[in-house]
């Protein structure tokens, strides 16, 4: 369902002259699974899901979802999913009711489907007494239904969630990864970055840790758990992350001290 | 383009900003209530000026003449004002000049009244004319008027001398004293001229009278003014139609530019542009959208605005000469201007805004953009140009000059010039649209972020992370300090008096002005000297091509020069400046003409704008953006207007030439042959004349100075010039591509 090749970013950057927020990094998400990306603040998860998304452009390298290639065949990519952003963005000036109407109409959804759908959809997240209440008023909960109500309105084969659980009280994040779940279990096939360990444990089939652009390791917990010989993840991906750093360290230092070759 | 989903986004824009109090108070209330409360405020203010009387010092009262009488009792005399109860707007105090001053002259308030201390007449201690110049500077009194000595005899002497029709003395002249840096002291002056026009016509009399002649002859020839305004229903147009364009053009900007901030920057700010940018929508249609909706809300805070003046300004106007009703016509012109000026304003803003991180950064950019606008808009108005073929050329100005003509009724010349006007404009707006949908398209705009602005950082980023080529941005900064060094030279530049001084000039322009800042920069900020200044061997056919390519162009260059000047035509002072600096060459040898005008040029100038700038440029993408660029700071370092516009249109050709050869030599021999051509063309009418008579009718002597071509020559000029560019254009395109080609090869 996605399949990413050898996807690479580099920003333009003041203090290095180039950023590189993704460094080849490959992966496939089938459908019925949560693929989680894991990995700290400035990993490249953001990067990534907005390549997937569309709105930013690889620097190189290939990501297919649902058979589209994000570069070559974005308007067609953008039909193929749900996306929903890290920031919990909902229109001030405007009702939940309208935010979804007008994410569904922008899908190509007809005015009376599209009503039927919506009104499913405000039933099973309990919108329905935030329905005409505008952005500037919600709360963060509020904001994150709203959110994946409008990523899910036309019924994407592939959700991405963006740190969807930032900022949310137990309670709401507790029904946003029951949601996720259930999406799961209707077959979506769902990319869910986050760095909570614990929801990475209880909600992804398969786990991918990112750290400075690069995926150090993929698998299920279980395969990842005998791989590396340890059963907490949080423990797996501090060693995985340190170990990466100091790796990185140490060739830098040999690099300053090697000098020209005589 | 899905139309639906542009209207979908429209639909939700509209109603955003509908339901934004800070829109709603822009587009209704502030039209609404501004107009009526600027005019209250004006008229109070108007009033109050007016009435308020000023203090007038007068010295010399003794010599004043008997008959006609200037001052009757305590006042100037009622009979000389327009209404006899505006003679106490000139309160009057008297100041004896003729007994020595017993006022400190550093201080001469201490013996008048102090502001504010009533109006009652009265007379102040003995004056001079240095201490009541001190006193009008302090501001004890408004203005002083000042009689000579033998002043009154001398008048009485003059009407003796009519009388005897004897030749008549001279009469010394009365003084006023008074400030201009203090409006009430300016008003004060005004005031006293209008009463001693009066006092003078009733002195003329006086001595028209002891001479015999009837007092008739004083108003012998009565001029009847006949304003056909009146009859034509066009009586006030002339205000209204400097007044109407102005408030179109800002309150369409200003109209344009709140929504474009929230719709955009407001819109990264919240954080919903990457859900739009991830839906369906394509880019284009959300900048469709996005921009018929700041026209709309441009264009009603427009009609607004006027709707609220044609309401309140009769009203307020309409006591003062000349303001009548604005013209019947007036909303059909507006609203046929309002379209063309929305839509411009309103993909600028667009394409600012875009850019825009925050709403509060997007607001900075209102004062640029109202920087440009209101000169371009005011200025016309403010009256002295008028609507030509030149200046209807020019983005706004040519609007408002269009709108100005329509509004006074010149509809001959609406005709004549509607068609440049809009076409200018349209192109205008489809740049800005093409820039505005240029801006959703770029990742480094619509997700830039703030960075530290670290001088130290910066510089070492500038030395370390240095590409082998210049970056857009350093080719900018480039042009930008060539232009400042450019300017402030020239305000030290004296013309040159002899051909040694002019080519010193020259030379100091080139090698300080144009050289050394790009190779400067070259040095510092690039790794590759050869490949900035496209220092590389060109196909070796492109030379002798760019050599035929100069001269088979040059009749035509010559010709659009020749069109360019009677578009914009030279200001006097400017054309005896080039005919002084044309006398210079005449008795230099050609070589050394040559040397100056056009080797010096083609080496710094080709090094500087198609080297340095425009290998920079090509960093950013597009070829054509580099040509364009580079050749806009070739032509702004020309200087006059009218050599800009020719200078630029060659850059483009020569960026052309850089681009296909990707060598710098085929532009430098080109521009080398076309500046010898510009300076010697001038000596082959003779010189065809001795040595090819025959041939003579190609080049001659123009009428105005200078030579003229004939037009087969020009003709076939250009065709073999098309021919030479097609050539040039087989070749291989430049192999220098974008600067991340060179970086990581992708």
């Amino acid at each position: 369902m996605i399949h990413a090749r050898e996807l690479t970013k580099h920003y333009p950057d003041l203090r290095h002259g180039r950023l590189v927020a993704l460094d080849a990094i490959s992966f496939d998400a089938a459908p019925g699974q949560i693929f989680g990306l894991l990995g700290p603040n400035g990993a490249g998860k953001t990067t990534a899901l907005r390549i997937l998304s569309t709105v930013l452009k690889p620097t190189s390298g290939t990501v297919t979802i649902n058979g589209f290639d994000v570069v070559r065949q974005p308007a067609e990519v953008r039909r193929q999913i749900g996306f929903m952003s890290a920031n919990t963005a909902v229109y001030d000036r405007m009702t939940a009711w309208e935010m979804v109407e007008h994410f569904g109409r922008l899908h190509g959804l007809a005015k009376e489907p599209l009503a039927e759908r919506m009104r499913l959809i405000f039933d099973r997240l309990k919108m329905n007494e935030i329905r005409d209440l505008l952005g500037a008023k919600m709360s963060t909960g509020m904001k994150q239904k709203v959110s994946v109500a409008r990523a899910i309105v036309h019924d994407p084969p592939v959700l991405i969630f963006d740190e969807a659980t930032a900022g949310l009280d137990v309670l709401v994040a507790r029904a946003l990864l029951r949601t996720v779940a259930e999406l799961r279990d209707q077959g979506k096939c769902i990319l869910f970055s986050t760095h909570i360990m614990r929801e990475a444990e209880k909600l992804c089939d398969r786990i991918a840790i990112l750290h400075r652009g690069r995926i150090l390791a993929e698998g299920t917990l279980g395969e990842l758990r005998d791989r590396h010989r340890e059963h907490d993840l949080e423990e797996l991906f501090f060693r995985l992350i340190s170990e990466h750093d100091e790796r990185q360290e140490t060739l830098g230092r040999e690099s300053r001290t090697a000098g020209p070759l005589p | 383009m899905n139309w639906s989903n542009v209207r979908l986004i429209l639909a939700r824009e509209i109603r955003d900003q509908l339901r934004d109090r800070r829109t709603m108070f822009m587009i209704f209330i502030v039209p609404i209530l501004t107009y009526p409360f600027l005019g209250m405020i004006g008229l109070g203010i108007s009033q109050v000026a007016q009435q308020k009387p000023t203090r007038i010092l007068v010295l010399g009262e003794s010599h004043l003449p008997e008959s006609p009488a200037l001052i009757e009792g305590d006042r100037f005399a009622a009979r000389l004002f327009r209404q006899p109860s505006m003679a106490k707007l000139l309160e009057l105090h008297r100041g004896n000049q003729d007994s020595r001053s017993a006022v400190d002259e550093g201080s001469g308030n201490k013996a008048g009244p102090r502001r504010g201390s009533g109006a009652a007449p009265s007379r102040s201690a003995g004056f001079t004319e240095t201490s009541a110049r001190s006193a009008v500077e302090a501001g004890t009194y408004d203005a002083a008027l000042i009689f000579p000595p033998d002043f009154g005899r001398r008048i009485d002497a003059c009407r003796a001398a009519a009388q005897r029709r004897d030749q008549p003395p001279q009469v010394p002249k009365p003084k006023i004293i008074y400030t201009t840096a203090v409006e009430r002291s300016q008003l004060a002056c005004d005031r006293l001229r209008i009463v001693l026009e009066r006092w003078s016509d009733e002195v003329a009399r006086s001595f028209l009278a002891a001479a015999g002649a009837p007092e008739w002859s004083m108003t012998a020839v009565d001029v009847e003014a006949i304003d056909l305004a009146g009859e034509t229903g066009y009586r006030g147009a002339a205000m209204w139609s400097k007044i109407l364009p102005v408030l179109l053009i800002l309150w369409s900007l200003v109209g344009a530019f709140y929504p474009a901030v929230d719709l955009c920057a407001g819109e990264k700010e919240r954080g919903t542009l990457e859900t739009l940018l991830s839906c369906p929508a394509a880019r284009s249609e959300i900048v469709l959208g996005k921009l018929v909706t700041i026209m709309l809300f441009s264009s009603l805070t427009a009609v607004l605005n006027l709707l609220s003046v044609a309401a309140t300004g009769p009203m307020m106007f309409s006591q003062l000469p000349g303001f009548g009703p604005p013209p019947a016509l007036s909303p059909l012109w507006l609203g046929l201007a309002l379209l063309p000026a929305s839509a411009l304003f309103s993909a600028l803003s667009l394409a600012l805004a875009a850019f825009a991180r925050s709403t509060k950064e997007g607001q900075y950019y209102l004062m640029p953009l109202m920087a440009v606008t209101i000169p371009l808009a005011v200025l016309p108005a403010a009256g002295g140009l008028e609507l030509t073929l030149g200046n209807s050329l020019i983005p706004v100005t040519g609007l408002v000059l269009l709108l100005r003509a329509a509004l006074e009724g010149n509809y001959w010349q609406v005709v004549q010039f509607a068609v440049p006007v809009l076409a200018v404009t349209s192109g205008a707006c489809v740049l800005a649209i093409r820039w505005a949908v240029e801006q959703f398209h770029s990742e480094a705009v619509l997700f830039r972020e703030g960075e530290r602005l670290e001088v130290r950082l910066w510089l070492h980023h500038l030395r370390e992370d240095r590409g082998p080529t210049p970056t857009p941005a350093g080719a900018v900064f480039c042009g930008i300090v060539i232009l400042m060094i450019h300017f402030f030279m020239s305000l030290h530049w004296a013309p040159p008096t002899d051909f040694g001084r002019f080519a010193v000039t020259v030379a100091v322009s080139q090698l300080v002005v144009i050289l050394t800042p790009a190779l400067l920069m070259t040095v510092v900020l690039t790794r590759s000297p050869r490949q900035t200044l496209l220092l590389q061997k060109p196909p070796w056919l492109a030379l002798p091509a760019a050599v035929l390519l100069a001269i088979a162009l040059h009749p035509a260059a010559h010709v659009l020069q020749k069109a360019v000047m009677h578009l914009y035509p030279l200001s006097d002072a400017m054309q005896e400046a080039l005919a002084g600096l044309e006398s210079l060459f005449a008795h230099v040898p050609w070589w050394q003409i040559v040397l100056v005008v056009a080797l010096a040029p083609a080496i710094c100038e080709e090094l500087a704008f198609r080297g340095f700038i425009f290998t920079g440029m090509r960093n950013a993408g597009s070829p054509w953006r580099a040509i364009v660029v580079s050749a806009a700071f070739f032509g702004l370092t020309h200087g006059i207007l009218q050599q800009a516009l020719i200078a630029c249109l060659i850059g483009v050709l020569l960026g052309w030439l850089a681009w296909r050869t990707n060598s710098l030599f085929p532009g430098m021999v080109f521009h080398l042959v076309h500046n010898a051509l510009g300076v010697l063309v001038g000596r082959l009418p003779p010189w065809l004349e001795t040595e090819w008579p025959s041939l003579s009718w190609l080049v001659r002597p123009a009428e105005g100075g200078g030579v003229a071509f004939a037009w087969p020559l020009v003709l076939a000029g250009i065709g073999i010039g098309l021919a030479i560019l097609a050539f040039l254009a087989r070749l291989a395109p430049s192999r220098l591509g974008p600067r991340e080609t060179v970086l990581f090869g992708t």
